[in-house]
């Protein structure tokens, strides 16, 4: 049995460099997708406030399908769906030959990006409409192009309203990134269950991995924390 | 835990449409190699090294394998979940992860010649009541003894009535308890070997289920010096014919391939040795 320090430590013996990386790949990951989700989330939310009776339809199904299933269902649709996509375009439009494998990064950047997506449309969606319809109206009466009038009074009070509820997305990405293990990528997660399945010292694995994901979230909420007092700024207190 | 089972089922089935097989001659593994997968978390069939590297029995013998084949070979590691669907979604070649042959899995693809085997038990606290089960010396297989075979089951069904045994999900294990003591047991299915083995350690099962192989190789293990192997071991039948390389039912050529190295490796005892060397008992099939 090996002591857990030197366990997760830098030694012949220690996991703690295989573990760190591990880490990076679950931040690098979720990092990914968030952002995905961001750009998605908005053109979505977008579609949902200002489309016509099609679009709007379509987002609204495009919500309602992606937070109804299993995370889990997208990420195999993604992984196994993907790659023999590829493949197949690849064999009867380019006449390749074998196999293209989609990467697993790839494919868990879109799956949490695309799921995310869903929940930072509706956060979106629910900021826009907590702008006040006056200060619209005003800034229409000021003459100010579509443009301006997004980048003055839309984007930093949606900002303001959304930021908590996009706190939420963000720690609903890295644990969805703990299920891109099933596509082999060795995020945290995997790595822990890969060095309990190999020492027998699952206690030792696991809490490391609880360690290293509360590190994660505590240093973002605090990243979050303070863009919500920037974004509050000249703002009273209720 | 069934759900991620229709999961894999589902998605490997839409693998299959989806792909179809490669054409090509019987010297493409020489030129392009063959990709092996791995669990890389079953000691000490497959596991990882604190550096990430691979080791145990079956990348000693993939190795010794590809070197009879003349083929170049790269291991990795993936998960169990998925491990069939992205075979026949072509991600890799071969399986060698603990896979023992079912009729259920040669659905879907197919296996080579039997590599390992060996019989499958329960796993108990010492000082529980189950450490007395008779028989603990005795083998059975199913198939061949199906009448002696039911009988020790039977006895073990009358010793194991209102207990908890745990298993890991979708292994030739689970469908064994669920086919003969599913009525009279509680069975709980885990996602890894080493997760039942910390509940049997922490009591909140009565007893785990598991290849003697695994069950020896954990109980070797510091904090499990208070648990054995007891009751008899069973082979064949519903717990499989024994532990083969998968591999997609179109590359019947490496199927080829992987039967004649492994019928040298059994002849010249190479399997026997590395047996020995990672179980501490043979499990060269007989």
């Amino acid at each position: 049995m090996v002591p857990f320090l030197e366990l997760m430590g830098f030694g012949p013996r220690g996991w703690g460099a295989a573990m760190l990386a591990a880490a990076a790949m679950t931040l690098a990951v979720s990092v990914a997708g968030f952002l995905l989700g961001g750009v998605v989330g908005s053109l979505i939310a977008w579609a949902k406030i200002a489309g016509k009776r099609l679009v709007r339809v379509l987002a609204d199904g495009y919500t309602t399908v992606l937070r109804g299933v299993p995370d889990l269902l997208v990420i195999y649709l993604f992984f196994f769906g993907g790659s023999a996509m590829v493949t197949a375009i690849n064999r009867d439009w380019f006449g390749g030959q074998g196999f293209v494998p989609v990467p697993a990064f790839l494919v868990g950047m879109l799956a949490v990006g695309i799921v995310n997506g869903a929940y930072q449309a509706e956060v979106f969606r629910g900021g826009y409409l907590a702008v006040p319809k006056g200060e619209i109206e005003a800034a229409r009466a000021f003459a100010m192009t579509r443009a301006k009038m997004f980048r003055r009074i839309v984007a930093p009070q949606v900002a303001r309203f959304a930021l908590p509820g996009l706190g939420n997305c963000w720690q609903l990405c890295l644990k969805e990134s703990a299920l891109i293990s099933v596509t082999g990528l060795l995020e945290l997660l995997r790595q822990a269950q890969i060095g309990a399945g190999s020492t027998r010292q699952p206690f030792e694995f696991y809490l490391a991995a609880c360690v290293l994901y509360l590190a994660i979230t505590t240093v973002s909420g605090w990243g979050f924390a303070f863009a919500e007092r920037r974004t509050r700024r000249g703002v009273a207190r209720a | 835990m069934k759900r991620r089972t229709l999961l894999a089922a589902f998605a490997a089935s839409l693998a299959c449409v989806l792909a179809a097989p490669q054409a090509g001659a019987q010297s493409r593994w020489a030129t392009q190699g063959v990709r092996i997968a791995t669990e890389g978390a079953y000691a000490p069939w497959n596991f990882t090294k604190p550096g990430g590297g691979l080791d145990g029995f079956e990348i000693d013998l993939a190795n010794d394998l590809c070197r009879r084949m003349s083929v170049r070979c790269t291991v990795v590691a993936q998960d169990w979940d998925g491990i069939i669907p992205s075979l026949n979604a072509g991600r890799y070649d071969a399986i060698m992860a603990g896979m023992n042959i079912t009729a259920r899995r040669q659905e879907v693809i197919s296996f080579t010649r039997v590599y390992a085997a060996g019989p499958a038990g329960l796993g108990v606290a010492k000082n529980s009541p189950l450490a007395r089960l008779a028989n603990t010396e005795a083998r059975f297989n199913l198939e061949r003894q199906p009448a002696e075979a039911r009988a020790a089951i039977d006895a073990l069904r009358a010793a194991l009535r209102g207990k908890t045994i745990g298993v890991q999900v979708s292994t030739t294990h689970a469908n064994f308890l669920n086919e003969y003591f599913k009525d009279v047991a509680t069975i709980r299915e885990y996602r890894t070997t080493e997760q039942h083995d910390l509940d049997l350690q922490n009591e909140r099962v009565d007893a785990i289920w598991a290849a003697h192989s695994a069950l020896t190789a954990t109980f070797g293990q510091p904090g499990f010096e208070n648990f054995t192997i007891a009751g008899p071991g069973f082979s064949g039948g519903i717990l499989g014919a024994g532990v083969a390389v998968g591999l997609r039912k179109a590359d019947e050529d490496l199927r080829g391939l992987f039967d004649k190295a492994i019928a040298d490796a059994l002849a010249d005892g190479t399997i026997k040795a590395l047996s020995m060397k990672w179980f501490k008992v043979d499990l060269s099939p007989q």
